[in-house]
């Protein structure tokens, strides 16, 4: 435990200068004064400074020293597009246009939007830009029969928001389901995303509804470098138990009509 | 539409009827339900009844509503 105790303390020691006294970009304290500080070895300071540089607090540049990282933006998932998100958070979005093109809907794709197998969807893949860096690659898929002329203009005047499209058509998302998951970016997502050493990404799917109506299905990958996940929350719900169950389980002639339904009625 | 037709009781029957229930809650967007019996269970009649998807994992099973699942698990508390 001695060893360990000794670059905790340090590293604790450095997580309160990033916290409370040092500003984004400014240098941090050298090896050599911290192993003073503390009476340690450089070994145990290179352990702490290691360990923030890998939570993404500090930022090593090779010959040049070791920075207070830019802290990560709060990512809360809302049923917005890319574009009014980063305006929401302050900054100024640029979306790439990478790919759009009418294909036939791959089986997952057809399965998310609700639609019979290989149906047509419109395919579209964006890389967003925030305040002049890549902070995410998006991947969209819309169906072509809601939505026939979405790729009308493209790729010159494609539509910045999807959603605005969306509501164009009278159809205002308002629910949606994402799921998030954290994974190394492929080498081409490294590429777009300008990636150095560190190739994490949370990786969103999102299916986009508007009503009973599935609009959208993405994959998304965030750089996990730039966004750490906010999420609200709420106690759970009361749940709801059959009130007569323990009766009816242990009568053997119960025929209640709602309790008779077998599987086989509802089957077409 | 018939009492036993409404959304509600649909969902009920394919999940097997309110014996098969062993509690239900609301999830913001999705009905979360513990069953006694997941193979009874009726995965395409739960989409015919209307919902987006359907998740099983072991007896718990999850239907995808959206917002209106607050609404329908009040139907669903009328029927058990």
């Amino acid at each position: 435990m001695a060893p360990d105790y000794k670059h905790v303390r340090v590293r604790d020691y450095l997580r309160g200068l990033v916290a409370h006294e040092l500003d984004v970009g400014a240098t941090i304290p050298s090896e050599r004064e911290l192993c003073e500080r503390f009476g340690v070895s450089r070994m145990t300071v290179r352990q702490a400074i290691d360990a923030l540089v890998n939570e993404g607090l500090l930022h090593r540049e090779q010959g040049r020293g070791t920075f207070v990282a830019p802290p990560r933006t709060d990512m809360e998932l809302r049923l917005v597009g890319f574009g009014d998100d980063m305006r929401r958070r302050g900054m100024t979005p640029y979306t790439d246009l990478l790919d759009a093109e009418t294909v036939e809907a791959p089986w997952d794709v057809a399965e998310a939007l609700e639609l019979e197998a290989r149906s047509l969807v419109h395919h579209v893949q964006r890389l967003g830009w925030a305040d002049g860096r890549p902070m995410a690659l998006e991947e969209s898929w819309v169906s072509a029969t809601a939505f026939p002329d979405l790729l009308d203009g493209a790729p010159d005047a494609f539509p910045e928001s999807l959603y605005a499209t969306f509501r164009d058509h009278g159809h205002d998302p308002d629910w949606g389901e994402d799921t998030v998951s954290a994974s190394d970016a492929s080498t081409h997502e490294a590429e777009l995303l300008q990636l150095g050493a560190a190739r994490t990404v949370l990786r969103i799917t999102r299916r986009t509804f508007a009503g009973q109506v599935a609009c959208a299905f993405s994959r998304s990958c965030y750089r996990a470098d730039r966004y750490t996940l906010w999420v609200p929350l709420t106690a759970p719900n009361p749940v709801v138990t059959p009130r007569v169950r323990a009766a009816m389980t242990s009568t053997p002639g119960s025929t209640e009509p709602r309790s008779a339904g077998t599987t086989q009625e509802v089957r077409r | 539409m018939t009492p036993h037709d409404d959304q509600a009781s649909r969902i009920l029957r394919a999940l097997g009827g309110v014996d098969n229930i062993v509690e239900i809650e609301p999830c913001t967007t999705r009905l979360r339900s513990e069953v006694k019996d997941p193979a009874v269970v009726d995965q395409p009649a739960l989409r015919a009844a209307g919902a987006h998807g359907v998740v099983v994992s072991g007896r718990v099973v999850q239907v995808v509503i959206g917002p209106a699942v607050d609404v329908l698990a009040s139907e669903l508390e009328d029927l058990m």
